[in-house]
């Protein structure tokens, strides 16, 4: 799969842009022939004869059309869509007809987005009356293999957009083998696509745009270091210029948490593309978990001053607010970005977490909800959801959502805790003691997991690994310079009372020396350390655990009420908006 | 009355030399034109000038008659007792006592008539409208009056609530002329036949007899057009032999009501407004249209559309059906019952109204007076299942499913071949927890829906199949059921209801994962799902008790070495307070052996 990258024979990629750039644009596919002449201008080194392409090529059929089509579409450029389908309702050939239904399509679109009520909540179910009409229409003409690949789109986006994935998926599939040069077909398959096998296994034509393709799906999947092999080759093969493959390395390595690459890289598309507001929305969360907030906050003016009214300017603007504490504001603009499109995913997942902040729970889940109902991969809303349920104290709930966010990121060590945590909660004290450690061996972020597991162990009595586990923690934290001093106190207080009870007592008296460097226990360290003298001159090893039990069980159980309590709430812990490393 | 025109040109008759053949011939004319005025005139003078003559007091009489004389014809009628010797003068005698709305006196001069029968009676004067009833036999004319007089007697029989009699002297009327359509209007609009009834009679027409070779299939297909058109979804094709009528707004209208039937409302539409473009006030196709406006929940056209009605034909009851209808669309019972009150009672018999009337207080949960008014409509329709179909809801809706259950076998006597009615027949097995009955008959309508529309099924069907995905989940059917539900999904995309049976079904399959899945769409859709929320709650309980706890952990957790150095190089913990005057521990670094722990 990664790679027959001989196809990309720069002189057929450039035509292919051209021509695909100009078929969207007939379409009045904006997005898409964008997205085409993006990469065209990246080609510029690449000569090409722009004679035979730019001129015309019309059916006979459209030349016929040829006014009604001009006539439409001028009126869809003035996004009077309603007038545009009218003058369209006759016309036979694919293109018009096309246009047509697309026109409808748009129509009733921004009807629904006009006629939203301001508060958040589920759709209303009256308004895909438009879409099950279209439904029927295109079904119909479909099992008469009358679409063209630009219809199949529509038809594949309709299906989308009524939940019937798998029949989507397959008119996407249809449509991109009719019509490979349709980048928004890909994006919107790329949607759909779960996992890798599922990508091996579509029946897919075999175009450059492929690759593009498969690296976005790897993107969306999270396998961020595939995508980025294929950008880096591409890079090689002569497309360097690409502001998109520019965003996408940079998207990827946010993903990667690899902050400082990714500031690099936004930087750097920044400078190519001043004006550009796509995905300038990650690059203020990168600015954000940074807490670089002079950047952010220039970031933020200038979005304002190229286009106040864009969901990433709204979104830029709403992390600025949050970074300054100010969140009613930021829920404000995450709220207008959303008012501009509904199914914008990011806007949502930082609203859920701006709700939490606020400590509206009901509202922080319905954004999450929303989030996930946009796109199912968003491991940070369902992190958020669980999150959520935690704080409502369900926490079989709260075990399914974590369990979800840790399935889309399954390295991800802070999804780990949290559900061993909630394991933790539910008694489910093996469980969650695997939880742990998986978490602290694929590479713990926050420094926690260790130690949960240590009083998970010594809740448990296992005496023995739990002082491995302290032992283990001391060292990590000792190597990672990372503080916690109720934690490291914990842990050499019971490394103490182990020792001790071992009859090691020197190592009991360094431990407790330890121990007394932190204000919390100094009593009870001072208890032990008169009882190592004890025993010190008593030479004989005395059973004292009875007491240390007591002492361990209370102290536990007082971390797992303080835990209980929504420490997560906590702007930094709460937030995945990755802090770093 | 032709059969006096008929005979009048044998001779020409000078009265005072005023030439009365002319004359009459002038009264004619002023009548062709809608003078009645003068024709009144003239034929009262003709009368002076014959003397009386049958034939001329006759024409008198209906000039009376057009210029809304009733009585005054009546009276003249019968005053020279005409309305005893002449089979038209009783006609048209008792059509006068008929627009008064005196229908007994109607039946009384028909009655009278029929016992002494005419032929006896008859002075055989100059006149051939007084033959004897042998020659009667033969002529077709008055074979054709005699049917009008059945028409007018069944006319007569409906306004007086006899409609058994009604529907005798139509289809006699029928019989004894197979042109009269009026006749058989009365008979199939009036919803008095069933459907298999309705069948025999047009098998029992005399078209060969009473009509030419090249008419009888030309008459039979236009008749058939008209019969029952909702009790099974049928085909429709016009056969190739009058594909010269496909414009026909008629038949056009007769091809959207069985679109309209098999709940393709959209192409109904699009051929109802098509219609009420050429020709806006079809009085055939406006109901039908009234009807899928409001399928199609287009009040705002359903609204102008009333109003245009009410300010042209404030009589007609279609015109307060309309307002009635777009009452009921946008959900205000009290003034819907107004307007359809008002619709019935210009005509009593106008079912549909009766229908939407039903309708209003089902909306409202008054399940007692909806009863009532489809009680109405049951006698008034005859022929028609419906509202007998609408009893049985609502008894099934009150929880009585045995009362229920008798009037949907009675719906189903009638239409056999309804897929709506086989399907309540298989909710209401289902409701007795008979599934392997409920399958049968849901199974049944599934075949008979899809008889007629293979590829693309209409929306209007997916509770069937979710009804069929729920017998089948009872029958423990998992892979069947699942696979009506997602049928279903296709026809009714985002149904909170039918992803929470998917939910459920995966549930029972055991496929924890994907129930979880479909109740949280389910409930992200419908919130307040009290169903789903419970199911939720259990299943995700179930799914994390057997699922592992994460992505590839190990089974068992190796241990940590103990053997640690404490490594005290952390002496940057400072200890909070910056306090650390305790011993220096910096030294303490030791090795600390353990027994290795497994």
């Amino acid at each position: 799969m990664m790679a027959d990258f001989s196809i990309w024979n720069l002189l057929q990629v450039k035509t292919d842009l051209i021509t695909a750039h100009r078929e969207c644009s007939q379409r009045r596919l904006i997005n898409s022939a964008k997205w085409a002449a993006e990469l065209s201008y990246s080609l510029r080194h690449v000569k090409v004869d722009l004679q035979p392409l730019a001129s015309f090529q019309e059916g006979e059929v459209d030349i016929q059309e040829y006014d009604r089509i001009i006539l439409a579409t001028s009126y869809f450029d003035l996004k009077e869509y309603d007038r545009a389908a009218f003058f369209l309702q006759d016309c036979k050939s694919p293109k018009g007809y096309f246009l047509y239904m697309y026109s409808i399509y748009i129509a009733e679109e921004k009807r629904k987005v006009d006629n939203a009520s301001d508060s958040i909540g589920p759709p209303d179910k009256m308004e895909n009356e438009h879409l099950k009409s279209l439904r029927i229409k295109l079904s119909k003409k479909h099992a008469a293999r009358e679409l063209d690949g630009f219809c199949l789109y529509l038809y594949g986006v309709v299906l989308k957009k009524l939940d019937l994935v798998k029949d989507a998926m397959d008119i996407f599939v249809e449509a991109l083998n009719k019509e490979p040069l349709h980048w928004g077909t890909w994006q919107e398959l790329a949607t759909l696509i779960t996992d890798r096998e599922m990508l091996l296994s579509l029946p897919l034509p075999s175009h450059w745009m492929k690759q593009l393709f498969i690296a976005q799906v790897y993107i969306e999947l999270q396998l961020n270091e595939d995508a980025l092999q294929i950008f880096h080759n591409l890079e090689k093969k002569g497309i360097a210029n690409s502001t998109y493959i520019l965003s996408q390395i940079a998207v990827a390595y946010h993903n990667m948490r690899d902050v400082d690459r990714a500031v690099t890289a936004f930087t750097e598309l920044q400078k190519m593309d001043p004006c550009r507001l796509e995905n300038m929305d990650i690059y203020s969360n990168l600015l954000y978990i940074k807490e670089m907030r002079p950047e952010l906050a220039h970031l933020a003016h200038k979005c304002c001053a190229i286009d106040k009214y864009r969901v990433e300017t709204c979104c830029v603007i709403g992390n600025y607010y949050s970074l300054r504490s100010q969140h009613e504001k930021a829920v404000l603009y995450f709220q207008r970005s959303l008012k501009l499109n509904p199914h914008y995913l990011a806007a949502w997942t930082l609203m859920g977490h701006e709700f939490m902040e606020l400590k509206n729970t009901s509202a922080a889940i319905q954004a999450y909800r929303q989030a996930i109902e946009v796109n199912r991969r968003d491991y940070r809303a369902w992190y958020g959801l669980g999150q959520t349920y935690e704080i409502l104290k369900m926490p079989y709930y709260c075990l399914y959502y974590y369990r979800m966010a840790q399935q889309l990121r399954p390295n991800d060590s802070r999804m780990i805790v949290a559900l061993g945590e909630a394991f933790e909660k539910l008694d489910k004290l093996q469980e969650a003691k695997k939880c742990f450690w998986k978490a602290q061996s694929v590479g713990d972020v926050e420094g926690t997991a260790l130690i949960k597991l240590a009083k998970l162990h010594e809740r448990l009595h296992e005496d023995k690994l739990a002082a491995g586990a302290y032992s283990e923690f001391i060292n990590q934290a000792n190597i990672q310079g990372t503080f916690s001093y109720e934690d490291q106190s914990q842990a050499y207080k019971y490394l103490a009372n182990f020792y001790l009870k071992n009859g090691q007592l020197d190592e009991a008296y360094e431990a407790a020396q330890k121990c007394a460097e932190y204000t919390e226990n100094r009593e009870e360290v001072k208890a032990i350390l008169r009882q190592i003298q004890q025993e010190r001159t008593a030479s004989v090893p005395q059973k004292r655990d009875l007491r240390i039990d007591d002492s361990c069980g209370s102290i536990t159980t007082d971390q797992v009420d303080q835990d209980h309590t929504p420490i997560r709430l906590s702007p930094v812990s709460c937030n995945l908006r990755f802090n770093t490393p | 009355m032709n059969s006096m025109a008929g005979e009048r040109e044998r001779e020409t008759e000078i009265m005072h030399g005023i030439n009365l053949v002319r004359l009459r011939e002038r009264v004619r004319t002023y009548i062709d034109k809608h003078h009645y005025e003068s024709a009144l005139f003239w034929a009262d003078k003709l009368v002076s000038l014959s003397d009386g003559a049958v034939e001329d007091v006759y024409w008198y009489a209906q000039t009376l008659y057009l210029t809304h004389q009733y009585h005054r014809a009546s009276h003249l009628i019968r005053s020279k007792n005409l309305d005893k010797t002449q089979l038209s003068c009783r006609f048209l005698a008792a059509k006068c006592h008929y627009e008064c709305k005196e229908w007994q006196e109607a039946l009384n001069i028909l009655d009278l008539v029929e016992n002494n029968t005419v032929s006896q009676l008859a002075p055989s004067n100059s006149f051939s409208v007084t033959r004897s009833v042998n020659e009667l036999e033969k002529d077709p004319h008055t074979k054709e009056l005699e049917s009008s007089i059945n028409l007018l007697r069944g006319k007569v029989y409906e306004a007086m609530d006899n409609r058994n009699l009604a529907m005798e002297c139509f289809r006699e009327a029928l019989r004894q002329d197979v042109y009269c359509f009026e006749a058989f209007d009365f008979l199939v609009n009036h919803h008095m036949l069933s459907a298999q009834e309705e069948q025999e009679l047009i098998q029992s027409l005399h078209f060969t007899t009473q009509c030419p070779k090249e008419e009888v299939e030309f008459l039979k297909y236009l008749y058939n057009s008209r019969l029952k058109k909702y009790d099974k979804p049928k085909d429709f094709h016009i056969p190739s032999p009058f594909s010269c009528l496909s414009g026909n707004l008629d038949l056009v209208v007769n091809l959207a009501e069985r679109h309209y039937y098999n709940c393709d409302f959209r192409e109904c539409f699009n051929i109802t407004s098509r219609v009420l473009e050429k020709d806006p006030y079809n009085s055939l196709c406006l109901p039908l249209h009234i009807a899928v406006l409001v399928e199609l929940k287009r009040s705002n056209a359903l609204f102008y559309l009333a109003h245009k009605l009410v300010d042209m034909y404030p009589d007609k009851p279609v015109s307060w059906f309309a307002v009635g209808c777009y009452y009921l669309l946008i959900k205000k019972n009290d003034p819907t019952r107004r307007y359809l009150s008002k619709a019935t009672t210009l005509d009593r018999l106008y079912g549909p109204a009766w229908l939407a009337f039903g309708h209003s207080f089902a909306e409202e949960n008054e399940h007692d007076q909806a009863m009532a008014a489809y009680f109405t409509a049951s006698q008034l329709m005859k022929g028609c299942h419906l509202p007998v179909l609408y009893i049985g809801l609502e008894y099934g809706l009150t929880n009585n499913p045995k009362l229920a259950e008798r009037f949907f076998t009675q719906a189903l006597s009638i239409a056999p071949e309804d897929p709506f009615v086989l399907h309540e027949m298989g909710v209401i097995a289902f409701t007795n927890q008979e599934w392997v009955q409920a399958e049968h008959y849901f199974k049944d309508a599934l075949a008979k829906v899809q008889a007629f529309s293979k590829e693309v099924m209409v929306e209007k069907w997916e509770p069937l199949l979710n009804n069929l995905g729920h017998t089948c989940r009872k029958l423990k059917k998992y892979e069947e059921a699942l696979e009506y539900h997602q049928q279903s999904l296709v026809l009714e995309p985002q149904n909170p209801s039918t992803y929470s049976a998917i939910g459920f079904v995966h549930a029972l399959m055991g496929d924890n994962v994907k129930a979880v899945d479909y109740f949280h769409k389910a409930l992200s859709i419908r919130r307040d799902d009290a169903f789903s929320t419970t199911m939720l709650g259990n299943v995700i309980e179930a799914l994390m008790t057997e699922l592992s706890p994460c992505k590839d952990e190990p089974d068992t957790i190796p241990a940590f070495p103990i053997a640690t150095k404490i490594d005290t190089s952390s002496s940057a913990t400072e200890s909070q307070n910056g306090s650390s005057s305790l011993e220096d521990a910096s030294d303490i670094i030791k090795e600390v052996e353990m027994e290795g722990a497994d």
